[in-house]
Formats: structure tokens, C-alpha cells, sequence
């Protein structure tokens, strides 16, 4: 130090390339400070995006919640902010994940519930969530996300666990998931989370894959009962308009008849009557002529006419010989 | 050269400064607590957020989490009172509520754990070894959650945690017992299928014979008017023949027999005696 002192006595030539040097160390210093403050500055500089909010801390104490846009906080370590998004609708799924590719994943341990009959069934649910109050939400559960999906699985068990596989199968489907919002929501608020349920949505409700033949079965069935009395309906449409029809037919066939018989009848009355005018007119003459007339006939028609000697001489006659051989 | 000796010197008391003042204060969230230690001894608890002051060098100050926290619980298998085993997945809800407490006899986060797991398997194990299985999917599940709840509160208590909630995620049949449920249900199954299918065929089984019976009485309903349509006219006619031929018998006999000479005998063999009156004039001719 006392050379330099000694050299300081001395003049102009030693100075400036000192006083050079100096004023760049100086510059750089100040150079280096300024950056370190800007730098320091840069850190309270922040976006909110237009669903979020940001909590500002002053020395980790909250002090005020920031709406959206470009803002600004005291560098860091003095305040500090979180952003936490209050307006997008944010999902779980239970029992299932949608992977990156879009097709989906089971996951069986999720999905299977045990119902009050003691059956097993597999049930795939959405959860659709909200944080309502960011300053709950932050300052009073650690990791409230995960509460969400937790306390939905717990109380979707509970109300399965309360019904049978039938009604969850069927009616009560709707009910269990308005049911578990509904409950899900209560505990949500008695831990004061913030976070507000939208919906829980039921997806699959099936039976497990170990018992999917057998309750598709019962549908083949209802389908097959279905079937089996719709047969039977068209049987019935079938067979009942054709005997009205039969029945219609032998209807008017008697009357047919009962008309033709009656004319027949009346017919042949007025025949017999007309003749029987004339008759009575020369009744001797006519009755022969009516006999003759008769055994004329008779005697034409007749295929062999024999004339036997008397009466009783017809037992002679070879029968035998007369039809051929083979009446004996 | 002095200048830059006074520069470094000063650069160095501005970093001690600075040392004394980062060590002097501690900024503490307003999720956590802080616990100041003196030499391991607990000489302040801070649930003030904020800049606080501690004396530097000398306090240690450990922060613990003030939040409810979520701790899931790894299933567990307990027996129940029908010696069913069951697979119970709990979480619990806790958080510090006595930090100096806490610190005295958990040091950390992971002990509590390890311990909460503990007592909530051990009061699961007790209090569902009460019930039947049937009773812990019925309504009687929260009484189960409720002592559960107040059992493990009061023994963590000394610890200085405070359980707010204990929840059952999972009850189910271990691995080897759901074949045989899923046997039961497939045979439940079974048999309402066939009952159904039955049903069917009953159903269609009378909607035919319903039809069958129909058709007979469409039928015989018909054949009786028609035997009585047919029966009246048939009536009719007699009497129409009768009031017909009743007005001369003997010339209704005369053409009714010389009608049957001129139609019975067709293609037979007539034979006719010499001596009947059709040949009286026979012989003369001879």
C-alpha cells in the first residue's frame, strides 16, 4: 500500500491508465448491480391468465388476490404469488384413465364396487370440480385436488354399497350420481376446501367381465320372452281372421243349400201338382201309359232280358258261364 | 489499490451484514408453523405468518405444515364378525394441531405417518371384527366410521395430530373370494334367465291356446247356424213334398214306382216269366 502511495506523489502518467481501470471495475460493478436489480425486479413481474387468480404473499403472509392481466409484486424474497385457476372446469376419473392417445384405460381396482346384495359391478365416474374460494382452497388442505378424487371414491362406494345391483344397474344409476355430488360436497365444505362439485357423472355401469355373459344372458332372455310372445301374437292374428273367414264360408254354403233345397222342393211340388191336374182329367188311359211307358224303360236298360218257361225254371240257368267264370 | 481494498473490504462487511440479517429473520408462510429451537430446545412456537426475528446463529427453526393433509392409507385385510376377510382401503384427514407436541414426539411428518397408520388399522381391525359383513355395506358403515374416527382421534391426540376424518375409499373381497361371488352371480344370473325365457313361453303358450280356442268357437259357432239353416230347410221341404203329394197318395205311388222300374234296373239281368201280362200277346203271335 505505502508503494502505491509513494507512486500516487507522481503525476499524470500512472494516473489515467489507473483511473481507466478503475472506472472499469466500477462500470462493471455497476453494470453487475444494476442486472442483479433487474433481475431481482423481473421477479415480481408476472401474468394472471383470464381464468385465474394470483395470491400475493408478503413475506408469506396473504395480502391480496390479483384478477388477470400483467402485474406486478415486490421482488422476491419480499412477496411472492400462486396462481391458481378458479374459472375451468377441472375432471377426475374414477375407475378408468383417458390415456394421450384418447382411447381409455380400466383400472379395475378403482372400478369394482361391492352393492348391498353383496355383488360386485364395475362402475366408471367423472367428477367435474371447481375452486370456488382460491384462498381456501390454498390456505386450508394440503394437495385439496386429491381430496376430491378420494372423497368422491369413498362415497361412490357408500351409496353402491347401500343399493342392490339391480337398482344401480338400472334406476338408481342417476340417483347415486346426484347423490355422491351431493354428499361429496358436504364433506368438501365441512373441511372448508373451496372447491366446488360440478357434477358426478356415472359412465359404464356394468357387471365385471367375469359376469357379463350371464347378465347378457338375461337380456337374450327378455329379447327371446320378447320374441316368444310376439310369435305367438302373430299366431293368434293369424289363425283368428281365418275362421272368421272359414266360419263365414260355412255360413253361406247352408244357406246355399237351404235355398236350393227349399226351391228343389217347390219345384217338384208345383211339378207334381201340375201333372197331377191332368191326370186326374183320364185317369185310367194315363196310368197305364205311365206303367207301360215305366217297364218300357226298364226292360231297354236291362243288359241280358231272359224269358223263362215259368217261374221257377231260373234255377237252371248257368250263372257261372253267364258273368264270365269268376263269381263262384 | 486502496480503492479496490476498500471495495473488497466492503463488499465482505456488506455480505456479513447481509448473513446476519438472513440469519436473524426467518420468513414464515401462512400454510406452515415454525418451530424455533434453541440447541434442540423448543423455545418458541410461531403461527404468525410473516417476518420473524430469531436470534441468528444460535435458534434453529423447523416449519411444519399448518394445512389439513390427506394421507391414503395402504389397504389393509381385517376379519369380520362373520369371519369374512375383507380388504379395507382407508385415507384419513390430520393435521398438527400442537406443533410442540408434535415435535416432542414425532420429529417428522413420515413417523406420524407410519403411526396414523398404525392406529387406524388397529381400531379398523377391532371395530369391523364387531360387524357382519352384510352390516358394514348397510347404514351401520358410518356408526363403523364414526368410532373408528373417535377411536383413532383420542389415541393420536398425545401426539399432538388431530385426525378430522377418517374414511373408508374401499371394501372389498380380497382376490380368491370374487370367483365366488362372481360364480353366485353368474348363477343368479342363469336362473333369471331361464325363469324369464319360461315366462315367454308360458305367455306364448296361452296367447295360442287363447287363439286355438277362439278359432273353435268361430268354428262351431258357424257349423251350428248352418246345421240349423240346413235342418230348417230340410224341414221345409218335407213339408212342402208332403202338402204336395198329399193331394192324390195314389198317384204319388204310381210315379214314384214306375220311377224305380225306369232307373233300378239298369245293366242287369231282367228275366221275365212267358206267362207275366208284358208277353200275353207273345204267344198269340205264335
Amino acid at each position: 500500500m505505502a508503494d502505491y502511495e509513494v507512486f500516487n506523489a507522481d503525476q499524470k502518467d500512472p494516473e489515467t491508465p489507473k483511473k481507466k481501470k478503475s472506472f472499469g471495475i466500477k462500470s462493471i460493478v455497476l453494470i453487475l448491480i444494476i442486472v442483479f436489480v433487474g433481475i431481482l425486479l423481473l421477479t415480481g413481474v408476472y401474468q394472471v391468465g383470464p381464468s385465474e387468480v394470483a395470491l400475493v404473499r408478503t413475506f408469506g403472509q396473504y395480502s391480496y388476490t390479483q384478477g388477470s392481466g400483467i402485474a406486478f409484486h415486490l421482488p422476491y424474497p419480499i412477496q411472492s404469488h400462486e396462481i391458481i385457476d378458479i374459472r375451468s372446469i377441472q375432471k377426475i376419473e374414477i375407475g378408468f384413465r383417458t390415456t394421450s392417445t384418447g382411447s381409455s384405460r380400466d383400472v379395475v381396482d378403482e372400478s369394482n364396487m361391492i352393492t348391498g346384495d353383496e355383488n360386485i359391478l364395475s362402475l366408471e365416474a367423472v367428477v367435474q370440480y371447481r375452486i370456488i374460494d382460491p384462498v381456501k382452497y390454498a390456505f386450508n388442505i394440503l394437495n385439496a385436488k386429491d381430496l376430491v378424487k378420494l372423497s368422491t371414491e369413498s362415497v361412490l362406494r357408500e351409496r353402491v354399497s347401500l343399493s342392490t345391483i339391480d337398482d344401480v344397474l338400472t334406476s338408481k344409476r342417476d340417483v347415486i350420481g346426484i347423490e355422491t355430488s351431493k354428499i361429496v360436497q358436504e364433506n368438501l365444505d365441512k373441511y372448508e376446501s373451496g372447491i366446488k362439485i360440478e357434477n358426478v357423472y356415472l359412465q359404464d355401469v356394468t357387471p365385471p367381465k367375469d359376469v357379463v355373459a350371464s347378465f347378457d344372458d338375461v337380456n337374450n332372455a327378455k329379447q327371446d320372452k320378447e320374441k316368444m310372445i310376439n310369435d305367438a301374437q302373430k299366431y293368434s292374428n293369424d289363425v283368428i281372421p281365418k275362421a272368421k273367414g272359414n266360419a263365414e264360408k260355412v255360413l253361406r254354403e247352408a244357406e246355399g243349400y237351404a235355398y236350393e233345397k227349399i226351391a228343389l222342393a217347390e219345384g217338384d211340388a208345383e211339378q207334381f201338382r201340375a201333372v197331377l191336374k191332368e191326370y186326374n182329367l183320364s185317369k185310367d188311359i194315363t196310368k197305364k201309359r205311365i206303367i207301360l211307358d215305366a217297364i218300357k224303360d226298364m226292360i231297354e236298360s236291362a243288359k241280358i232280358k231272359v224269358v223263362s218257361d215259368s217261374g221257377n225254371t231260373l234255377k237252371l240257368l248257368n250263372l257261372d258261364e253267364m258273368f264270365g267264370g269268376d263269381s263262384k | 489499490m486502496k480503492k479496490i481494498t476498500f471495495l473488497v473490504l466492503g463488499l465482505i462487511i456488506v455480505i456479513i451484514i447481509l448473513v446476519f440479517v438472513f440469519s436473524s429473520f426467518y420468513i414464515l408462510d401462512q400454510t406452515q408453523t415454525a418451530v424455533v429451537l434453541r440447541f434442540g430446545q423448543i423455545v418458541k412456537i410461531n403461527e404468525q405468518a410473516g417476518l420473524s426475528f430469531k436470534t441468528p446463529f444460535v435458534d434453529n427453526v423447523e416449519k411444519f405444515e399448518k394445512r389439513v393433509m390427506i394421507y391414503d392409507i395402504s389397504p389393509v385385510r381385517v376379519i369380520t364378525a362373520d369371519k369374512k376377510t375383507i380388504v379395507v382401503d382407508t385415507y384419513s384427514l390430520w393435521k398438527i394441531s400442537d406443533p410442540k407436541l408434535f415435535i416432542e414426539t414425532m420429529r417428522t411428518v413420515n413417523m406420524a405417518l407410519s403411526r396414523i397408520d398404525d392406529v387406524v388399522y388397529s381400531h379398523a381391525r377391532d371395530i369391523i371384527a364387531k360387524y357382519d359383513f352384510e352390516e358394514i355395506l348397510s347404514k351401520k358403515r358410518f356408526e363403523i366410521l364414526d368410532s373408528i374416527l373417535e377411536k383413532t382421534k383420542a389415541d393420536l391426540k398425545i401426539f399432538g395430530i388431530d385426525v378430522v376424518d377418517v374414511r373408508i375409499k374401499r371394501n372389498d373381497l380380497p382376490e380368491e373370494n370374487r370367483n365366488s361371488v362372481y360364480n353366485r352371480m353368474n348363477s343368479e344370473r342363469y336362473s333369471i334367465a331361464t325363469q324369464i325365457r319360461a315366462e315367454g313361453e308360458g305367455q306364448a303358450q296361452q296367447i295360442k291356446a287363447e287363439a286355438d280356442k277362439q278359432v273353435k268357437i268361430i268354428l262351431s259357432d258357424a257349423e251350428r247356424e248352418s246345421k240349423i239353416i240346413k235342418g230348417t230347410a230340410d224341414a221345409s221341404s218335407i213339408k212342402i213334398y208332403a202338402d204336395a203329394f198329399s193331394e192324390s197318395p195314389e198317384f204319388f205311388e204310381l210315379r214314384k214306382l214306375t220311377e224305380i222300374y225306369q232307373n233300378s234296373f239298369k245293366d242287369s239281368i231282367l228275366v221275365i216269366p212267358q206267362d207275366s201280362d208284358i208277353l200275353k200277346y207273345f204267344k198269340e203271335v205264335k
